[in-house]
């Protein structure tokens, strides 16, 4: 389905909405195709393909909202979806902080956003990148022994019409590999992984994924044990990207500043980060993954500086137009979720395209710097433990090693680290000039003067 | 719902060479209804249809889904699947193997007295506004707070070339309340039943009835705002008591995950990851001390994980896990039973919308009931800390290291809830932990419903239920933030 046939449901939609007495009416289309094929013990378990598609309705009467996701584009079933929404919309009450629907803006369409190789590929396509993967990791050494993962492919595409006169549309294209091998030895096991992702599949090299993954993996074979501590750190782009991704999602959302939740509120203009560290949320760079040129409202996608050489201010926020529509003079900077993660994900406004900047440092410079110190391949099971003093808490994974004397010695433990971003990110030695995307992020390496550890994994 | 659509997807798919095919049709009905701040936030119905197929052929498995309910759209998805699994062959180390069929012909349905789709709408905003103002109005400090609803249905239809046709309709609903505290860009909040939204249940509306939102919202907000001056909670080794809104999810992280055979054999390793409890260690490793028995059982009335049959086909039943302290069962699938040689699966595939793959997930991990009663076991308690509802949550791995916070505390001295304490938190390893549970109590054992578990690739988010009562840990590290 063309991303010209999305329109024309959601158009009629609108017009059904307005018909059946909406004042303003905002409807959202998507279609979404992926397939996945994924493996374990060295061999696919499990092999998907998935067609979703559907609307979300926006209805709105007399400052009364109504919403409905349907995961439908039968147009019979879009019209009662309108109906159902107008009836939602009837017996809420009128919200006073909603203005208005946003009225229509310029956009363009972003180039290179969507392949139709990508979003074409078969499953005797991704089985074959899955066996050579399996074989190229098994021969790397014989004492691997299981390979897991997956290899994804697909597209999706969105149309977004309003009342107000909106007309967008977006389509993408991804593809995504990632390896995990299981080395074992003398009764210890290693784990070791890589990932990749891009718009274009040919753009993924499999088989270095598969190299990485083996490799570290050896490498991980009986770890020590390691005292808690702070310890000078060297974190690869995977795990400097959880970094950059939990203080998005814990910060720079309007909902979360408005409720005095993120801890960008308590520290506006502040040199609260090393100044050598800049973020930003872009979708029109060519790094980004996700390349839509508006958001779920049909408004172009701003590009915002989150974090400016260390400093968070108040055009740090990202805004959708309710959100902006509460502050005076504000408007929307264009991240209202997508339409599909309004079905999946929160419905607030934050940045799912974000980039840091790289510096200048290679890794082997980062690590020849450290006396003392850990290098983390990736975190695991990351969550925060207090929004406001940006507190995560969470184990590395798949790789974790001691640095003595400027180079790495040999593997340690799983650590549990419990930190303030506020404290870690505040004083970065060095940022390494290659970057990296993990899934929606993307980052370099970064060695951290310190990162507080808190616990052993011992196994 | 339509098993033409589904004979269909069964033909075709044989046809093409399938050796055994299944298919679910469905729907799925989602309301949700959140107010914050005095006005609406979330009013909103989320629906989806649709249908998936999955099939073994040349002994691999091939999965297809679409959302578009047509005769045409289902022969082409039958196909899609064969051919999937035709390309799941080319990396396969041996053939996929089933325990025997319990198919049948059945149908089951959530058992309630109130439908919660046919309360009006206006009904529900106006109980929630009630007591959402009732948080707000405990203090000036209470800079956000909300109440919620939701209701959740799901029909669905399983066929299967073993001549299965089971429908089942699953309905569960519940809500909660939570008050937020700023000063000074100190945040403190306090939720009620549970955070995650709440608490949930298979019933009908008179479950949410039952929480009695509004008798506990004055609570919620004082709390909020007494956490404000409470003393921290500091670093040391103590006697641990959690309450079940707490405990729940530390049974759900660290037996419900790693009790998962797929992860067990290694399936999820290249996402959550694998689990400590390898099959080696079933019937020898020693999981906790004797006073722990926990069990997988998907018919205990009311629970989140309840329902009829799984999406496999297998009939509900429940499954003991761990028994006296000692890791006895895990959770299964009929091809991960056959591959530890067991005779029938645990009956736990379940899968998030009909679109797609079903996968192991918890039905109802419970933690049986003790001797005590719950008032006992803090008189009992000489110098300890007591923590409920949970704020923060992680878990490495292989589901041994963990770390929770939660959002309030007491400190017990001599048999006495002393003072209120903030920002707990506690860390260990699961089998240590469960290894110095000396205590669980029976008067206060419920079923808490956890709507959000994460599972999978694609991510799939599923329902599941824990019932558990308070319990003491000895010598727990607490207060792991400076």
């Amino acid at each position: 389905m063309s991303t010209k046939q999305l329109l024309e449901i959601s158009e009629k939609a609108v017009k059904a909405a307005l018909k059946k007495g909406a004042d303003q009416a905002q409807v959202a289309s998507f279609i979404m195709d992926t397939a996945l094929t994924r493996f374990a013990n060295s061999q696919i378990h499990q092999n998907v393909a998935n067609k979703n598609g559907g609307v979300a309705v926006k209805v709105i009467t007399k400052k009364k909202i109504g919403t409905l996701r349907a995961n439908t584009l039968d147009a019979k079933k879009i019209e009662d979806a309108v109906e159902k929404a107008l009836n939602i919309a009837r017996v809420s009450p009128p919200n006073k902080d909603f203005k208005s629907l946003p009225s229509p803006q310029k956009w363009t369409p972003i180039k290179g956003a969507f392949d139709p190789k990508t979003a074409a590929c078969t499953p005797e396509f991704r089985a074959g990148k899955v066996k050579d993967m399996i074989q190229k990791a098994h021969s790397k050494s014989t004492r691997i022994k299981a390979v897991a993962g997956s290899f994804s492919t697909g597209s999706s595409s969105f149309a977004i019409s309003s009342s107000l006169g909106v007309s967008a549309y977006a389509q993408v294209s991804l593809a995504s590999v990632n390896v995990t091998a299981i080395a074992e030895a003398t009764g210890s096991q290693g784990f070791g992984s890589d990932e990749q992702h891009s718009r274009f599949v040919k753009a993924l090299d499999h088989i270095h994924v598969a190299e990485e993954a083996a490799e570290k993996s050896v490498r991980s074979i009986k770890p020590i044990k390691i005292e808690p501590g702070e310890y000078e750190t060297v974190l690869s782009p995977r795990a400097s990207a959880t970094f950059v991704s939990f203080l998005g999602f814990m910060g720079f959302s309007a909902t979360t500043y408005q409720d005095g939740q993120s801890f960008v509120k308590y520290h506006l203009d502040e040199q609260v980060f090393d100044e050598k560290f800049t973020v930003k949320d872009d979708s029109k760079d060519p790094w980004t993954l996700y390349a839509v040129p508006v958001d779920g409202e049909g408004l172009p996608k701003k590009s915002l500086k989150l974090i400016d050489r260390g400093v968070v201010s108040e055009g740090s926020i990202c805004y959708d137009s309710f959100t902006a529509g509460k502050e005076k003079g504000r408007k929307s900077t264009g991240h209202a979720p997508p339409p599909i993660m309004m079905f999946f994900g929160p419905m607030r406004p934050f940045p799912i395209n974000m980039i840091a900047s790289s510096g200048d440092a290679s890794m082997e410079e980062m690590i020849k710097d450290v006396r003392h110190g850990v290098f983390v391949t990736r975190f695991h099971y990351t969550n925060p433990v207090d929004p406001t003093k940006a507190i995560l808490t969470g184990l590395t994974r798949d790789g974790t090693f001691l640095i003595e004397n400027g180079e790495i010695s040999q593997p340690v433990m799983n650590l549990r680290y419990t930190d303030s971003m506020l404290t870690a990110l505040k004083k970065i030695d060095m940022i390494g000039k290659a970057l990296q995307r993990t899934g929606d992020t993307t980052t370099p390496a970064m060695k951290l003067k310190k990162l507080r550890f808190t616990g052993v994994t011992e196994y | 719902m339509s098993a033409e659509l589904g004979k269909a997807v069964l033909e075709t798919a044989r046809k093409n060479g399938a050796s055994y095919v299944d298919v679910r049709i469905g729907e799925v009905f989602d309301e949700h209804v959140t107010v914050k701040k005095g006005l609406p936030d979330d009013i909103s119905l989320r629906q989806t249809n649709g249908f998936g197929v999955r099939v073994i052929v040349d002994g691999a498995w091939g999965f297809a889904g679409s959302v578009f309910l047509t005769k045409g759209e289902a022969v082409q998805t039958a196909q899609a699947a064969v051919s999937i699994a035709k390309a799941s062959s080319k990396a396969k180390k041996k053939p996929v193997a089933l325990t025997p069929s319990e198919s049948r012909k059945g149908k089951y349905a959530t058992k309630m007295k109130k439908d919660p789709f046919r309360v009006p709408l206006d009904e529900k905003i106006d109980f929630l506004l009630h007591a959402e103002r009732t948080i707000a109005g405990q203090s000036d400090l209470i800079k956000s707070s909300s109440a919620f609803f939701r209701a959740f249905r799901e029909n669905k239809l399983f066929m299967s070339t073993e001549g299965a046709e089971i429908s089942q309709q699953i309905t569960w609903c519940g809500g909660g309340l939570e008050g937020v505290a700023v000063r000074n860009g100190e945040v403190q909040r306090r939720s009620f039943p549970a955070s995650f939204r709440g608490n949930f249940s298979t019933s009908g509306y008179e479950f949410f009835e039952s929480l009695a939102l509004s008798d506990h919202a004055k609570q919620v907000g004082q709390e909020a705002v007494k956490l404000l001056d409470a003393e921290k909670c500091a670093a040391t080794e103590t006697d641990l008591i959690l309450t079940g809104d707490q405990l729940a999810l530390q049974i759900h992280e660290s037996c419900g995950h790693p009790t998962e055979l797929d992860r067990a054999l290694g399936m999820e390793a290249d996402y959550a990851g694998t689990s400590f409890l390898v099959p080696n260690k079933l019937g020898k490793l020693k999981y906790g001390s004797k006073y722990v028995n926990i069990v997988a059982d998907a018919t205990v009335p009311g629970g989140l994980g309840t329902f009829g049959f799984d999406d496999e086909g297998t009939p509900a039943r429940c499954t003991d896990l761990i028994k006296s302290g000692l890791f006895v069962g895990y959770q299964t699938s009929r091809e991960t039973a056959a591959e530890l040689r067991q005779k029938r699966s645990s009956g736990g595939m379940r899968a998030q919308s009909p679109m797609a793959l079903p996968l192991i997930r918890m039905t109802n991990i419970n933690l049986l009931p003790g001797n005590w009663k719950s008032d006992e076991i803090v008189e009992d308690t000489k110098k300890g800390v007591s923590m409920m509802v949970n704020k923060s949550w992680s878990i490495d791995d292989r589901r041994l290291n963990f770390q929770f916070g939660t959002e309030i505390a007491w400190k017990i001295k001599n048999g006495s809830k002393e003072k209120i304490l903030k920002n707990p938190t506690y860390t260990g390893m699961t089998p240590i932990f469960w290894g110095s549970c000396d205590a669980v109590s029976k008067n206060d054992w419920k079923m808490w419903g956890t709507p959000n578990c994460g599972k999978g690739v694609p991510g799939q988010v599923m329902y599941v239920g824990h019932g558990c009562a308070t319990a003491r840990f000895t010598k727990t590290r607490i207060g792991v933030l400076r």
